[in-house]
């Protein structure tokens, strides 16, 4: 934003001017005595100067928990069960990331949100369609069919004529990107024009280690570090501008001695990729882990897993048994399953 | 009092043109009106006014440099009179002599999901006890950079604060105070900004003086985390030195002129150091010098660590809490412990020396 813009005094204007200080962001970074100094301005000339300045900077005033918007909590999964577990499902504002080893299920769960962000808020979704970015594998688009098929099975909560209504695989956008310049250009452009337009309410990226850690040699570690600080940033301006939740699939690492500082309780041999840099820009962080045994239904049969939640600013420490099914993922409740 | 012209808070051109006008002390200053005094060194009508205002002492709002002194007895007893804000763990509030201060700033560090917003979010809600029952009765400013501050967390730990000290209450005044205290009140009490990058919150930080006097009754700060848009800036380090020693000095400004605790939750990073990597808090050593107190939260095993690492008043003690579906709590306890009626029971005043058995 332009100085010219702010409501000063005359002399300071032309202060400004002189010292061609153009932008309001910089007059915020500068300190005050150093704005003296650069422009010749008197304290209270610059106070005042510094408070028109950043209240341009100022998106919201400050408002209070009170006048906060009740009931946007994000995205459901379409199981009651996991839904509970998530307390109402993806939050917005922030990135998710559900890490686990391969064949677990991750991927699934992706599709399954991709799907149930298109029903409408009443019924745990978004009405709006995903935005599917995958760098590893294509993408499943024969699973994707049979999950749309199986959708009045699995949500039997929504009246089956509005399930029947919605063209799902007309609201999955899918991007593939090979490395990551290219899935940056695909966030920066491709998504910030679906998100505004509102044909999009959900960005999954399948997955986030697969580039950061094929293009990185082992001491290239710092400049992996700000690629992916730049790259998450990218994404929480998306998620905040546009009230857009986010999932993030990673891949896990072996854990092979637990050091003094770990990042987490000692209890699991492996811990999701990309270590501590890319930890602190995750809001909520999910686990899948498979277990032993498995789950019988009908004529289905499903191997065991467990959805954990390993940290969230609203969530506890739990986990929830889960099985996936050919109408997609369902938490596991009742002990029947045969547990090995 | 005699000073030379050149101690005094004002801009370098102004100081020079004074000094080549042939004014040195402030004793030479005294008698003059600002029409005279600006004709004589050729300042403008303001800066001359400035200039007069500064000579009286005070330069606009207690600047620091010409205010009175104080003795270190009243500023004993200034301290004293201050409470500190609990955070419902006994153990951490003992540790740290009754809670975290306030007039000062305590930083909180630790790896993600150790619980930093966690406590964050109980002392938002704690500030607000109802000073009968022990506590400050203030309001709460909460600055988030990471977005993770959720109504439904935030509802959940009021609710259970709440309870308890329904359940605590005693006699009248106790029960007439439960009044104002429920969830929609305590939620009123927090006022929220969410601040997407630096800029914003240096920004924030600019207007925070004229805010915090509107409304008075705030005694907590909490920015949540000050390094998360920081850590962006990697490639201007220098520039982000500047930045945050910048904020470190407004902040304890805010926290001296405005009688309120600041509380910052810092991230942690990598450091290479002998061929090993350890964690350490994140934004550098410089930033280290900035708050008064460091916590720094921790796992061992799958128990949760408080340790005391930094303050110039407390041995550095390290206590276990945990986090439940009611907040920030001591380990092991289900209900809280019989030692908070010493608190009530005695003189409301916190000079009064703990009990410290529990």
């Amino acid at each position: 934003m332009n100085c010219d813009q702010l409501l000063l005094h005359p002399r300071v204007s032309a202060a400004l001017r002189r010292v061609q200080l153009k932008s309001v962001q910089d007059v915020v970074c500068a300190s005050a005595p150093d704005l003296q100094r650069l422009t010749g301005l008197s304290n209270s000339d610059v106070q005042q100067l510094i408070t028109a300045a950043a209240a341009a900077c100022r998106r919201h005033p400050p408002i209070t928990a009170q006048q906060l918007q009740h009931g946007v909590s994000g995205v459901r999964l379409g199981c009651p069960v996991l839904d509970r577990l998530l307390r109402g499902g993806l939050p917005v504002g922030g990135i998710t990331e559900l890490a686990g080893e391969s064949g677990t299920g991750k991927t699934q769960v992706g599709l399954q949100l991709s799907l149930s962000v298109q029903y409408p808020a009443e019924h745990g979704g978004l009405g709006a369609g995903a935005l599917y970015v995958c760098t590893e594998d294509s993408f499943p688009i024969k699973r994707l069919h049979q999950l749309i098929g199986e959708q009045v099975c699995l949500r039997s909560d929504v009246p089956a004529d509005l399930v029947n209504s919605l063209r799902f695989s007309d609201h999955v956008y899918i991007e593939h990107a090979a490395d990551l310049d290219s899935l940056q250009v695909c966030l920066t452009r491709r998504a910030r024009l679906l998100l505004a337009r509102g044909l999009v309410r959900l960005i999954v990226v399948d997955s986030v280690a697969a580039l950061f850690r094929a293009e990185f040699q082992a001491d290239d570690w710092l400049e992996r570090n700000r690629r992916l600080l730049t790259f998450s940033s990218t994404l929480h301006h998306l998620s905040q501008e546009f009230s857009t939740p986010v999932l993030c699939i990673n891949q896990v690492t072996d854990v092979f001695s637990q050091s003094h500082n770990s990042m987490g309780p000692s209890s699991s041999t492996v811990s999701p990729a990309l270590g501590l840099a890319w930890a602190n820009q995750v809001m909520v962080r999910l686990m899948m882990r498979r277990l032993q045994g498995t789950v019988i239904r009908g004529e289905q049969s499903s191997a065991l897993r467990r959805l954990e939640v390993v940290f969230a600013p609203h969530l506890a420490r739990d986990g929830q048994d889960t099985a996936v099914w050919r109408e997609g993922l369902r938490g596991v409740e009742s002990w029947t399953s045969n547990r090995k | 009092m005699q000073r030379p012209v050149s101690s005094l808070p004002l801009s370098q051109a102004v100081r020079l043109k004074l000094g080549s006008a042939g004014f040195q002390l402030t004793s030479d200053l005294q008698d003059f009106k600002p029409d005279k005094l600006s004709k004589e060194t050729g300042l403008s009508e303001e800066e001359a006014v400035e200039v007069l205002k500064a000579v009286k002492g005070g330069g606009g709002g207690g600047s620091g440099d010409v205010s009175a002194s104080v003795t270190a007895l009243e500023l004993l007893q200034k301290e004293e009179e201050l409470r500190s804000i609990v955070t419902f763990s006994s153990q951490l509030d003992e540790s740290l002599g009754g809670g975290i201060p306030v007039g000062k700033i305590t930083e909180v560090c630790g790896v993600p999901g150790i619980g930093k917003t966690q406590l964050c979010l109980q002392l938002a809600v704690d500030v607000q006890v109802p000073q009968c029952f022990g506590g400050v009765e203030g309001q709460a400013m909460f600055i988030d950079t990471e977005g993770s501050f959720l109504l439904q967390r935030v509802t959940d730990i009021a609710a259970a604060a709440v309870r308890h000290c329904s359940l605590l209450a005693e006699d009248d005044e106790q029960r007439a105070a439960m009044e104002t205290f429920t969830v929609e009140t305590i939620l009123s009490n927090i006022f929220l900004v969410r601040c997407h990058d630096y800029v914003e919150l240096l920004a924030e930080l600019h207007l925070l003086p004229d805010f915090l006097s509107q409304h008075p009754k705030i005694r907590l700060l909490v920015i949540d985390s000050v390094a998360f848009p920081f850590r962006l800036l990697f490639d201007e380090l220098s520039q982000r030195t500047r930045l945050l020693n910048g904020v470190g000095q407004q902040l304890i400004t805010m926290a001296i002129n405005y009688n309120i605790a600041v509380v910052i939750t810092n991230q942690m990073t990598t450091r290479i150091r002998d061929g090993q990597s350890h964690i350490v808090p994140a934004l550098g050593e410089c930033w280290g010098h900035a708050p008064t107190i460091r916590l720094l939260l921790q796992w061992e095993g799958s128990r949760r660590l408080a340790t005391i690492f930094k303050s110039p008043c407390h041995m550095e003690t390290m206590v276990q809490y945990q986090i439940t579906p009611e907040g920030f709590r001591d380990a092991d306890q289900s209900e809280m412990p019989q030692n908070k009626r010493p608190r009530m029971d005695t003189d409301q005043s916190a000079a009064d020396p703990k009990d410290t058995s529990s």
